[in-house]
């Protein structure tokens, strides 16, 4: 029944990226999405026997980082909150009311502001991981960290004429895969 | 795609690694001109380059970032850890 089953020990090769890229057009701040995403990881080992394999492992990890994204929201915002209420909320029932106004407000604002760029991130990364991953590895140095060619040739012990091959293929597998799921 | 066309001098596999170099900025001034040189007459790899260079701007937009190696490690050890006490 279950078709997926959780492979804790991968989660960081295989979805790291994906959940900061997730993570920082959201939360805007390194630091705390690194945060996030380290509780992220723990509050998935808590309940991974909640797990049904229904979902894939990375939707399920997004579903619990999205809440913790929203926890974060609320914790500043109740902070911010708190500040304010002495001057402008001095009854308690007005208090809680503004609070979750101001609560959804800011987590949607962030959310759509970055949307659109936001997609395109993931669905490259989306494209790179249905390509050879030791390719996309190598593409992912080379372009997104812009890490010099020997480097990587040292790194993966390849020659400059195999570096190029490998981003050939890359680059024509993600350009044909974008064009089939962005545009 | 590897034929050599008579006209223009430069196989197409030779071109593309100089096009895909010159999307990082790595091609030297003899690999861009045979690019030149070859895209002029190929209307394959006309549309080939356009295409990488799309991909090269979607790459910028995207804005897309690796986490830091060093966090990676960290997670991973702190998830090999938890794993292990959940189990026992």
């Amino acid at each position: 029944m279950s078709a997926n089953t959780l492979d804790p020990n991968k989660w960081v090769d295989k979805y790291s990226d994906y959940l900061f890229n997730y993570t920082i057009v959201r939360v805007n701040n390194r630091e705390v999405a690194n945060d996030l995403i380290s509780e992220t990881f723990l509050a998935a080992l808590k309940s991974a026997k909640n797990f049904k394999g229904e979902a894939s492992e990375r939707t399920w990890l997004i579903s619990i980082l999205k809440r913790k994204i929203i926890d974060y929201y609320r914790k500043i915002n109740s902070r911010k909150g708190k500040a304010e209420v002495k001057i402008n909320y001095s009854d308690d029932y007005n208090e809680g009311e503004w609070l979750e106004e101001q609560v959804a407000d800011q987590f949607d604002r962030t959310a759509e502001d970055e949307m659109e760029n936001n997609e395109l991130g993931l669905a490259i990364l989306d494209c790179l991981d249905s390509i050879n991953e030791k390719h996309a590895e190598i593409f992912k140095r080379k372009t997104i960290d812009g890490a010099d060619t020997e480097a990587i040739c040292n790194e993966f012990n390849i020659t400059p004429s195999n570096l190029w091959v490998i981003i050939h293929r890359a680059r024509t597998a993600l350009a044909a895969c974008l064009e089939k799921n962005w545009f | 795609m590897s034929k050599k066309s008579k006209f223009s001098f430069v196989d197409c596999s030779e071109a593309a690694t100089c096009c895909d170099k010159a999307q990082y900025e790595e091609a030297n001034l003899f690999e861009k001109a045979k690019l030149m040189l070859h895209l002029f007459f190929c209307k394959t790899c006309r549309k080939f380059s356009n295409r990488n260079s799309k991909l090269t701007h979607l790459m910028k937009e995207s804005k897309l970032e690796t986490c830091p190696e060093e966090k990676k490690k960290q997670w991973k050890e702190q998830i090999k850890k938890e794993f292990a006490e959940e189990r026992t």
